[in-house]
């Protein structure tokens, strides 16, 4: 009876019943181990399940920040936020307007400056560290000093375009409200460019330099190796880059903050400002979880969807 | 036997991790009595990084005159004050002195009952009486305001007078002033767009509002921000930035960029307070500054003549071990000759009576308590969104957009918050 013995009745060495029993007893047998993960498993209950659990409940209250008691009252808080809060599709689309534009120009050309920079010769090497170095500064250190390079009247920026006869360019680069949420990505982009680019000249590095042989072999001109070879062999970096870089501008807060405050008339308001400015301006804990809440969902579906588009360009060799 | 060994081993690791980090956590935040339990040690809570070594002077000498009891000072940054301070008080340890901003920030402390009353303290007596009103609720004095300032414009009283001008009693002599500025090559207000509307807007409506505390009975649905009143505020407002009398692009320009322009004369006067005075000064030591207020409305029907703000307000947490000692500290603090000290050595002017002041600046603020003066109108809101929605409604107009359109989309979010 063949089929009986797959299904485990009879306890031949092959059954599937007998493997599992013998997976089971391991897993007994080795216990123990599991006391190494608990540090990490207290860790991450602590610091990211209990918080995340807690912002979801909270979403359900009109918790102040203060009171003893949590006061449900149900699902009033996300109602409001979609049918009430025009603020709130305001930030969601600074939010899309940051992270598109500074997806884009960090994903190209920090790809671009890496290929001109990937050998490591002494000036590639120097080069590297120059566009890196924005990256360990604090981000309010860097705020401030783009204030005043973006000040419309004291500032760098628009006393050079006078000097070099370009007035017209002049603008109130924080303060016009069509402008502000680009002026601050570019600063976003400034700071994490010299990042990305170390993945990808990394990612670079990992390509068999047979490949480009074979390439240069089958006659494929600079296009053609960087289309067939580089690009789908850069799939990992490149996953990590826009991932990184999506979450990233979607969290970015400090910055923000330390430019414009989500100013002017919320012009650069994004969600995560917006979550802060209820919490701690407005004292409305409850309805900030509620934001917090969705501004997870919304990162949470943008990373597995960029995942699975990536992962889907993922070459094997 | 040796698995068995292993878990207990672990266990205990984890455990004792734990309890070092809860135990490593508690020593520094809590006060408490001392190891030979006669000494208390109370927390003083602030955001005044700035005023560091001045208390730390105060609490040194506070200390050798009180061998019982020592002060342990937290200095939290003031954009992340409220966060912090609130779940201190909450748990009842980390603050027994603490100080907090008027208006909305000071009305939810107080909802959630984290003052001591303060109403039969003696020390009450060293403040100018109309400048406590600020921390009062019902008729309990829960805090002291300590500093006051004065939010208005700053002016450079060298340019008035190359110009011969001088601070106008009327909204007609306000923009003749400015277009005399303009004339000859100064920039007449300066403006940030970080600050200026929150403090501009006071001066602007305390002469226009219908009674003193009409921003606050917005909140309570009274009074619209649709009202004629306000739309003529943010037209007046328009008015100025429409004529020129603002710098070029003024929201794009911050405090910093904006104080710099007053130190380098480029600019006469500046929207904000008193409190900028002394960075200017420090920029420009050479500069005379003054205070003015513009008057809104024909001279005789002005009421007040500039707005102040009381505020840094020290109160004793509700659920201190030690509240003697904590009161102990706030009236030493309020001596003439430690406030004095304190005064000089951080340049800001106080709510106390005696206090002798040497700096310029502060001398040409303390003018100013003689005058009639309203308390910040922004500071009567205690829902924060309505505060918010009035200083958008500023930034509106100075984007260009009318007035009225303005007022009405500040009311719809007033509205929301107010439901």
């Amino acid at each position: 009876m063949q089929l009986n013995n797959s299904a485990g009745t009879v306890k031949g060495k092959s059954s599937p019943f007998y493997s599992s029993k013998i997976r089971r007893k391991k897993l007994k047998v080795n216990w123990a181990l599991f006391m190494f993960v608990l540090p990490g498993f207290l860790v991450y209950s602590v610091f990211f399940a209990g918080p995340t659990i807690a912002a979801l409940v909270l979403s359900f209250t009109d918790w102040n920040g203060i009171a003893a008691e949590l006061n449900f009252i149900g699902f009033s808080n996300y109602i409001e936020l979609f049918t009430n809060d025009p603020i709130f599709y305001q930030s969601l689309t600074n939010n899309l307007k940051f992270t598109v534009s500074v997806l884009a120009f960090q994903t190209v050309l920090s790809l671009v400056f890496a290929i001109m920079l990937v050998k490591n010769t002494k000036a590639n090497v120097f080069y590297r560290s120059i566009f890196f170095f924005p990256t360990v500064v604090a981000s309010v250190s860097i705020a401030f000093t783009w204030n005043f390079m973006y000040d419309p009247n004291i500032g760098v920026i628009n006393n050079t375009l006078s000097a070099i006869g370009l007035e017209n360019l002049t603008q109130s680069w924080l303060g016009n409200p069509d402008i502000a949420i680009y002026s601050i990505a570019f600063i976003q982009f400034w700071m994490h460019t010299g990042q990305m680019l170390i993945i990808f000249v990394a990612g670079l590095h990992s390509i068999p330099k047979e490949l480009y042989e074979a390439a240069s072999i089958e006659g494929a001109g600079k296009w053609h190796t960087f289309r067939y070879v580089t690009w789908p062999l850069l799939a990992p970096s490149a996953t990590i880059v826009v991932a990184y870089t999506t979450i990233q501008s979607f969290k970015a807060f400090d910055l923000i903050i330390a430019t414009t405050n989500g100013g002017p008339s919320y012009a650069t308001e994004i969600l995560s400002l917006l979550l802060y400015h209820e919490a701690f301006n407005n004292f409305r804990f409850g309805y900030s979880s509620a934001i917090s809440v969705i501004f997870m969902i919304i990162i949470a579906v943008i990373t597995i969807v960029q995942f699975r588009i990536l992962k889907s360009n993922d070459v094997k060799y | 036997m040796k698995k068995r060994m292993y878990v207990l081993l672990s266990i205990l690791l984890v455990v004792s991790l734990s309890l070092m980090g809860c135990n490593s956590g508690a020593s520094t935040a809590e006060g408490g009595s001392s190891s030979d339990g006669k000494t208390k040690t109370i927390n003083f809570v602030h955001w005044r990084g700035e005023d560091n070594e001045a208390f730390s002077h105060l609490i040194k000498k506070f200390e050798e005159k009180n061998p019982g009891i020592k002060v342990q000072m937290n200095i939290y940054s003031s954009n992340s004050y409220q966060s912090k301070i609130q779940p201190t008080l909450l748990s009842g340890k980390g603050a027994d002195v603490f100080a907090s901003f008027p208006g909305s920030r000071f009305s939810v402390l107080q909802k959630a009952g984290a003052y001591e009353d303060l109403s039969d303290q003696e020390f009450l007596n060293s403040f100018s009486e109309n400048l406590l009103k600020a921390g009062q609720v019902d008729g309990k004095q829960l805090a002291v305001p300590f500093q006051l300032v004065y939010n208005q414009p700053v002016y450079n009283k060298g340019i008035f007078e190359e110009l011969g001008l001088t601070p106008p009693d009327d909204w007609k002599g306000f923009l003749e002033l400015c277009e005399t500025l303009k004339k000859n090559g100064y920039i007449p207000l300066l403006w940030s767009g970080d600050i200026s509307a929150g403090q501009f807007i006071n001066p602007m409506v305390m002469n226009n509002q219908p009674t003193a505390d009409a921003l606050a009975r917005i909140e309570k649905g009274e009074v619209k921000l649709t009202d004629e009143w306000f739309v003529k505020t943010l037209s007046q407002i328009k008015t100025l930035n429409d004529n020129g009398y603002l710098q070029e692009n003024p929201l794009g320009t911050k405090k910093a960029g904006a104080a710099s322009m007053l130190a380098q004369e480029k600019g006469a006067m500046l929207a904000h307070g008193s409190y900028i005075m002394a960075t200017v000064k420090q920029q420009n030591p050479d500069i005379k500054l003054g205070l003015l207020a513009p008057i809104t409305v024909p001279k005789d029907k002005a009421k007040y003549l500039g707005i102040h703000t009381a505020t840094f307000m020290l109160g004793i947490n509700k659920n201190s071990k030690y509240k003697e000692a904590a009161a102990k500290f706030i009236e030493f603090l309020t001596q003439p000759e430690n406030a004095s000290y304190y005064a000089k050595k951080t340049g800001q002017l106080l709510t106390l009576k005696e206090v002798e002041y040497d700096s310029p600046a502060l001398k040409e603020s303390a003018k100013w308590v003689e005058k009639e003066t309203l308390f910040q109108p922004r500071y009567m809101i205690t829902v924060p969104e309505v505060e918010q929605a009035i200083v958008t409604a500023v930034d509106d107009v100075i984007m260009g957009m009318d007035p009225e359109e303005a007022a009405k989309k500040a009311q719809e979010e007033v509205n929301r918050a107010i439901k």
